[in-house]
């Protein structure tokens, strides 16, 4: 019986113990990614962005409250926290004394060293310093913009050539692409603008031109408010009855209100019918019971 | 109100005594739907990634379920609306059953589309937000208004029934049961007053239904018709939905016969005649539905527009087998079984009634999924397992679990009410008081 009885046990014990096994190790490691970013607006001020992120059930999730540590070179320039969209940003200072390469770049990492259930990650990134001008000028109602792009190497301004420059108006929603322009051996480049944008009630618009996600120069954008957009005024016209306003063609009000007033009229009509069958049987028991009684 | 006790006995066999075998058969309904509520929860606490709905197919099992559920409601509509209309003299013993049908499919296809919805807290604002160009309102609007329609139209019917029932002193019933057909009776003695207005408020109804049945699902159609999408952007989708929506009905009310008459024994009441009958106008129907079918592929497959043509591509090598099945196998089989006067059986009729009943379901099916794997614009970052659409299991469970609530509905109010029109059974009597 003993003998049964731990060979039963031992039985047992085997078929248990892969599942024992697998969930003494536990749920894996999640393998997030980094990513770091350089932006310079038009102000001239610059930022470093880095986004942690995770990959669930199809669908990129966000990763707040990790500590991430920007560095330049081996010098580490701040440590801060994600938010709730799995972003931390740290502003620089452009003049400060930052290592330079050899190139004339600036080497950026940032650096997030993982927790008991996230990996560890870093992202790495070479920049070099860009001045975008823009300048914008009509001449014969032709609108030009004119851009010029000087990179900084080895304390000598370098023209930029070569690179594409995109130009935006924002709209309501988005920024309008309106074109593209490349930067030829002097660093410059004319952009005819389009003549049929709408602007506000005076026809200011903001043009924007963009470095976009240049592996060389990263997010840099110069914007200027002109004149050069179609006065509009942006008052609520009149609301007129369509399918896509407020307020639906008459027809369909007219169409609506007879079949449902019909439909609901017959309706009513047998509910009444059904009420008036209780009142008369109400009225027949009375009767037979004044009958019975007499 | 005086009753035959025969007619009365073979007409309430389950509302004296419940059998063993009753409550085994619910019991498996209730475990079905058990197995459903799990799914649900599981639904609500995981969300719709426990689907196969992904980006592209949003619409899955549950918008087939929904349209499959509001035709059988808006087919037994208009069966029984048009078969009391027109006094059809075999009506009788299957009447009720159409009507039965009209009300628990009603009753179930919108929990369908409560499945689909991703927020349903704000289902309310289609009705403190509605806006009558939306053919989602419409939707709304008829739905409800068709469902207060035919919940009068039962009762009308009942209402004679429950007369009969509350006056029968021999039933050995539960007193609540008693209690209820005395409040539901309404006091009805059957005077010349009270059968003119009953008579009037059912006819007047009749027809409503008719006309309700044929909007409703009509509007239905028009959800998929104005829809700029390949395969659904069809003027004929309202005719042919509603053709296709009294085709399964017609279906499922021959299933229906046929189990009542085993179950219950009324070998007597439902009759081959009510078969042949029933089963000819499915085949009516058939040709009609068949007609559609072709008309509507035909004109597409000539059109040749480059998104009608990938789609029928597609219903003719992915969706082969169910293609065939549906519009072939489907419209034809039952055709040839009741047409040909040799093969006329009650059981052959009800085999190409199940055949007809699956084929409209399984028609819904691809109306509704390989459109939506056909997107007239790729979506961004789409990946090929978001475009391909498998229920899982979670889907499946839900649809038995509405296959079951519809059958233990239909057991239950066989505990309460006559599966067969008493009142309609003895008319002959009731129109010679009339007189």
């Amino acid at each position: 019986m003993k003998k049964c009885l731990s060979k039963i046990l031992f039985l047992v014990t085997l078929l248990t113990l892969p599942a024992v096994t697998s969930l003494s190790q536990g749920k894996s490691k999640i393998s997030p990614y980094i990513q770091l970013q350089y932006f310079k607006n038009t102000d001239d001020q610059a930022y470093l962005l880095t986004t942690l992120t995770y990959s669930m059930n199809r669908m990129e999730l966000p990763l707040p409250g990790m500590v991430i540590s920007f560095f330049a070179g081996e010098e580490l320039l701040a440590s801060v926290e994600t938010d709730e969209k799995g972003m931390a940003k740290i502003p620089f200072d452009r003049n400060a004394e930052l290592p330079v390469s050899f190139d004339g770049s600036w080497s950026f990492s940032s650096e997030f060293k993982g927790n008991d259930t996230i990996e560890g990650a870093n992202s790495e990134l070479a920049i070099v310093d860009v001045k975008l001008e823009m300048t914008l000028s009509l001449t014969d109602s032709i609108k030009n913009i004119t851009l010029k792009a000087l990179s900084t190497r080895n304390g000598k301004e370098v023209p930029v050539s070569g690179e594409v420059v995109t130009i935006y108006v924002p709209r309501m929603f988005s920024l309008l692409p309106v074109g593209e322009a490349t930067l030829d051996d002097n660093g410059t480049a004319v952009f005819e603008f389009p003549s049929d944008i709408p602007g506000d009630e005076k026809g200011n618009i903001i043009i924007l031109a963009r470095f976009e996600e240049n592996p060389t120069y990263g997010n840099v954008e110069k914007r200027i408010t002109e004149q050069w957009g179609i006065p509009t005024s942006y008052s609520v016209p009149k609301t007129h009855r369509a399918l896509w306003t407020k307020t639906p063609p008459m027809w369909m009000i007219i169409t609506l209100s007879i079949l449902l007033t019909g439909v609901w009229g017959h309706y009513f009509f047998a509910v009444i019918s059904l009420i008036l069958i209780k009142i008369d049987a109400k009225r027949k028991k009375a009767k037979d019971e004044y009958r019975a009684e007499l | 109100m005086k009753v035959d006790k025969k007619l009365l006995d073979d007409l309430t066999p389950e509302l004296t005594k419940t059998s063993t075998k009753w409550y085994f058969v619910f019991f498996i309904f209730f475990a079905f739907f058990l197995v459903g509520i799990y799914a649900l929860v599981l639904q609500i606490d995981k969300g719709h990634i426990v689907t196969g709905m992904r980006d592209n197919v949003v619409w899955g099992f549950y918008i087939v379920n929904f349209i499959f559920f509001m035709g059988l409601s808006y087919s037994g509509a208009l069966i029984s609306g048009v078969l009391h209309l027109f006094h059809t003299e075999w009506r009788k013993p299957v009447i009720r059953l159409a009507e039965l049908i009209t009300v628990i499919s009603l009753v179930i296809g919108p929990f369908f589309i409560f499945f689909c919805i991703g927020r349903l807290d704000r289902l309310y604002f289609l009705f403190i937000h509605p806006r009558i160009q939306s053919p989602i309102t419409w939707d709304v609007i008829a739905i409800s208004t068709d469902l207060v329609g035919c919940f009068i139209y039962l009762y009308l019917s009942f209402v004679e029934d429950f007369a009969i029932l509350r006056d029968f002193n021999e039933l050995k019933v539960a007193p609540w049961k008693k209690k209820l057909y005395k409040i539901l009776s309404l006091g009805f003695s059957g005077t010349v007053e009270q059968r003119k207005l009953l008579s009037n408020a059912r006819t007047i109804m009749a027809a409503m239904i008719i006309a309700i049945a044929i909007i409703v699902y009509s509007v239905l159609a028009w959800i998929f018709g104005v829809t700029l999408q390949p395969g659904w952007h069809s003027t004929i989708f309202g005719p042919y939905f509603v053709i296709a929506a009294v085709f399964s009905g017609t279906g499922l009310l021959i299933i229906l016969m046929w189990i009542f008459r085993k179950v219950y024994h009324l070998e007597e009441y439902i009759t081959k005649r009510h078969f042949v009958n029933v089963g000819v106008l499915l085949i009516i129907i058939a040709a009609f539905y068949g007609y559609f079918t072709f008309s509507d592929y035909l004109t597409k497959w000539y059109g040749s527009i480059k998104m009608d043509s990938l789609l029928i591509d597609k219903l003719f090598n992915q969706y082969y087998s169910l293609f065939i099945f549906a519009n072939y196998i489907g419209i034809l089989l039952p055709l040839i079984i009741i047409a040909i006067p040799k093969f006329r059986t009650i059981r052959n009729i009800t085999i190409a009634a199940i055949i007809a009943l699956i084929a409209l379901w399984v028609n819904r099916y691809i109306i509704v999924i390989p459109t939506l794997e056909t997107p007239f614009l790729p979506i961004q970052d789409s990946r090929p397992d978001w475009i391909k659409y498998t229920p899982t299991w979670i889907e499946w469970a839900l649809t038995m679990a509405g296959v079951s609530i519809f059958a233990m509905l239909f057991m239950l109010v066989s505990k309460i009410a006559p599966i067969i029109s008493i009142s309609e059974m003895q008319e002959k009597d009731k129109n010679e008081i009339m007189k």
